[in-house]
């Protein structure tokens, strides 16, 4: 099979806008679905235009843009009326594109070790080239997820030079932690006054109280899309996992529960006609992704099922434990729910606490999704979840009797490996240990 | 008593036998961000765990991948092989590598069935007063379960005292390292490493005692006639063989910023008679011991330049432990400002053993040499 990773070729000394390239390629494929004239998967593309040119047009449209790293209260910075911008949504969208991607993890690289996590080296790279293509107002972070992201943080506040705040998260998630994170949320509301100079007044809590109702409704359909991937077969394909991440950045917008609640409606017209959407003729084998997602192949997920009827029914970054605001008038709660879902958002819920926390949620994941082959698909920049990697499959094998595959990968820099490869290596598994033929 | 004892860099287990043999708990602890003081104030006998000497850490490897640190890998090594014979561990999130050392080993003593005091002390990544207040709380929920696992309950007395000595350490190691603004120092400072590494597995009392004696003996030391001045920044470097390769080459490190070092004994607690827990708390937060934290930066780097300016240092060697994530981005802002004050500085990759002395050395040399051409 041809590698599906794309090459662009940049002229030396050429300067990039990252955004306008962005936006320019997401349109592009836009008008592409388009003129093939199949509406009933624009829902794909939309969100995807949506999250992009609200980027590129924040000042356009009067409003500040406030870049992000880690788990932040998404609805409160749009309750500001300015536009949240998740850094790592730029590594995870040029990860497939290996001219593009190298260019600004090699930059990174001439400062920081290469053992750090792709999804920093690649936005670092991009904002230390100065090739981001817009202008940010605010850098709002957290000190998690990992070692690395504690490298950028750092360096970009530096380099934004812009006003900043940091959430401290703590390692523990629990009820003393969600306070510990609750009772930093007035001050960050403080800082958001005094970035846009609007107030937090009654009416502003009105606009929030409309973010979260919206952000629900988003995650209300989230859950019922993981309740609807335990059907068998899975009703929707494995590709969807990845769109699905977007909610991190896109929660309050309409935008996104339509996405979502498109996919929703999608899955289950699927799932009552007993049919699936994965590429497979036939379902064989449910895959658990235990890390990340491997956003520099993706492809990988429809040649699992296209090769060997193998659908990744949930990975170990998607995965939600489904936390909906509640009691909306009741900001001290809201302020513990929001710490709450902060602690809990994908990759963070798993990855930044003691490893119990990631047992338990793949735990979980196996035993609701009924799980019959394990693959710990080992980002190498996700150092931690390495280290904590054979108690949970230890767990795996004692618990469900599934031997787990390892394989290391670079969720983001396609240069890591081949996919014939990585083919390779999970084809190996899959016919000597499952004992899978190929359609 | 001897204070040779200080200059033997093997992890002795003769302290902690006799200790236990007294029918007390030894408990080990990761990372500096662990108060000693409240091991003392629990009569528990604290063991900073190190990994000097491993040269063999392919059973921890199998737990914690090679994609692992070396010095967290080697340090799991040591409590599966038995060189560490402890009655628990107590670890910080100091950087996420060190943290999961907790989390294996929970799981294998738990499958061998083994009864071990092990805790998890959250330290925030951001200092100020409401941060302090919760590691102060992280701090008392320690102090109540060692109190508890020992027998002698944590109080402010206990701690009070426990202080004052630790504070009286902290103040001779200031004295040794006086010892190398001289312009022929009379220590080494592969000397000095093996000087604070000795006290990660020695009692504060008998730790005290050597200081004195050796400081009292100083002056009869033969002075170091050095090329150069050097400084060794980065990564927790327990092998003062790493520190003589690069001195054997004609340089002497006067000055350090490593957490098994001068940061790990930095200032003095000041107690609050109303608040010592949160008096403890503050100092261990407050300092700048490595760059786990998120708001240090500037602040780190201001005293990196500090010490070069102080101790006549004249460049600075930056080692990273290869998957070091907390010191691996220093150089983007460390190296402009220390070229500023006209002060090179060398960055090298290194791991737990020593496999890359011959490579060391030569690039020691090198910068010597450039150096002295200066």
């Amino acid at each position: 099979m041809a590698n599906e990773k794309k090459k662009l070729e940049f002229a030396e000394g050429e300067k990039i806008n990252l955004i306008d390239l962005t936006c320019r390629q997401v349109d592009s494929i836009y008008q592409h679905m388009l003129s093939k004239n199949k509406p009933e998967l624009m829902w794909m593309f939309d969100i995807q235009k949506f999250q992009w040119e609200e980027v590129r047009d924040a000042h356009r449209n009067g409003k500040k843009l406030v870049a992000f790293g880690g788990p932040v209260p998404v609805e409160l910075i749009r309750a500001f009326d300015c536009v949240p911008f998740f850094l790592d949504t730029i590594s995870t969208r040029i990860a497939s594109q290996e001219e593009l991607c190298g260019r600004f993890i090699d930059e990174t690289e001439k400062y920081a070790p290469a053992s750090m996590c792709g999804i920093d080296k690649a936005q670092l790279g991009c904002i230390l080239k100065g090739e981001l293509g817009v202008q940010v107002d605010a850098f709002v972070h957290a000190t998690v997820p990992c070692d690395s992201a504690r490298i950028a943080y750092p360096i970009m506040e530096r380099v934004f030079n812009c006003p900043c705040f940091t959430f401290d998260c703590p390692f523990r998630h629990d009820d003393k932690g969600y306070r510990y994170l609750a009772g930093q949320f007035d001050r960050f509301v403080a800082f958001m006054e005094e970035l846009t100079g609007l107030k937090w007044d009654a009416e502003r809590y009105e606009v929030f109280k409309g973010l979260m109702e919206e952000s629900n409704r988003a995650y209300s359909a989230l859950i019922k899309i993981a309740e609807l991937r335990k059907k068998k077969p899975c009703p929707l394909p494995g590709r969807t996992l990845v769109l699905n991440e977007l909610v991190a950045c896109m929660s309050g917008t309409e935008a996104c529960t339509m996405m979502l609640e498109t996919q929703l409606s999608m899955g289950e017209m699927l799932a009552d006609m007993g049919m699936s959407a994965s590429k497979c003729p036939e379902e064989r084998y449910r895959v658990c992704l235990m890390q990340n997602m491997l956003w520099s192949d993706t492809g990988i997920l429809d040649w699992m099922e296209k090769t060997y009827g193998a659908v990744t029914v949930m990975d170990g970054y998607g995965y939600q434990d489904g936390i909906l605001y509640e009691d909306l008038d009741n900001w001290e709660n809201i302020k513990y729910i929001g710490a709450k879902k902060m602690l809990h958002t994908p990759m963070i819920h798993g990855a930044t606490g003691p490893a119990e926390y990631w047992i338990r949620i793949i735990d979980k994941m196996y035993d609701d999704y009924d799980v019959n082959v394990s693959i710990f698909m080992g980002h190498v920049g996700c150092k931690h979840t390495w280290a904590s990697g054979k108690i949970v499959t230890d767990m795996i094998q004692e618990k469900y009797g599934i031997p787990t595959l390892y394989v290391d990968v670079d969720a983001i820099d396609p240069r890591y490996k081949s996919t014939e490869e990585l083919q390779a290596q999970i084809a190996e598994y899959m016919e000597s240990v499952v004992g899978a033929t190929k359609f | 008593m001897s204070y040779q004892k200080l200059f033997d860099t093997t992890i002795s287990d003769k302290t902690v036998k006799a200790w236990r043999d007294s029918g007390k708990k030894a408990v080990g602890y990761v990372c500096c961000h662990v108060p000693e003081e409240i091991f003392y104030a629990a009569d528990v006998l604290p063991v900073r765990l190190r990994a000097t000497g491993c040269v063999d850490s392919s059973d921890a490897e199998a737990w914690m991948s090679s994609f692992s640190c070396s010095f967290s890998r080697s340090v799991l090594q040591y409590l599966l092989n038995g060189t560490y014979q402890l009655d628990g561990l107590v670890q910080t999130d100091g950087c996420m590598m060190a943290a999961r050392i907790l989390d294996n080993w929970e799981h294998i003593s738990n499958k061998k069935s083994e009864e071990q005091f092990l805790h998890q002390i959250g330290a925030p990544r951001i200092t100020d007063e409401y941060t302090i207040e919760y590691y102060k709380s992280e701090l008392k929920e320690f102090a109540d379960a060692l109190g508890e696992f020992s027998g002698t309950k944590v109080t402010d007395e206990g701690l009070k005292a426990a202080v004052a000595k630790t504070n009286e350490m902290r103040s001779l190691i200031a004295k040794v390292y006086e010892l190398r603004r001289a312009e022929n120092p009379v220590v080494t400072g592969a000397e000095v490493l093996s000087i604070t590494l000795a006290e990660c597995d020695t009692s504060v009392d008998e730790y005290i005692e050597m200081l004195k004696e050796f400081l009292a003996d100083a002056e009869n030391r033969k002075p170091v006639e050095p090329r150069v001045r050097l400084m060794v920044i980065g990564s927790a470097l327990d092998n003062p063989d790493y520190i003589q390769v690069i001195e054997e080459k004609g340089g002497i490190v006067v000055a350090d910023d490593l957490c098994f070092a001068s940061r790990a004994f930095g200032g003095q607690i000041e107690v609050d008679d109303k608040d010592v827990l949160g008096s403890i708390a503050k100092y261990y937060l407050s300092r700048h011991t490595c760059p786990r934290s998120l708001d240090n930066r500037p602040a780190m780097h201001h005293e990196i330049l500090s010490k070069c300016k102080e101790y006549g240092v004249q460049g600075v060697i930056y080692q990273k432990m290869q998957n070091c994530e907390c010191w691996g981005g220093e150089s983007y802002y460390l190296e402009p400002d220390l070229r500023s004050i006209g002060i090179p500085m060398m960055q090298l990759e290194r791991e737990e053993h020593m496999a890359n002395a011959g490579q060391l050395s030569i690039r020691a040399e090198a910068f010597i040499e450039m150096l002295e051409e200066k």
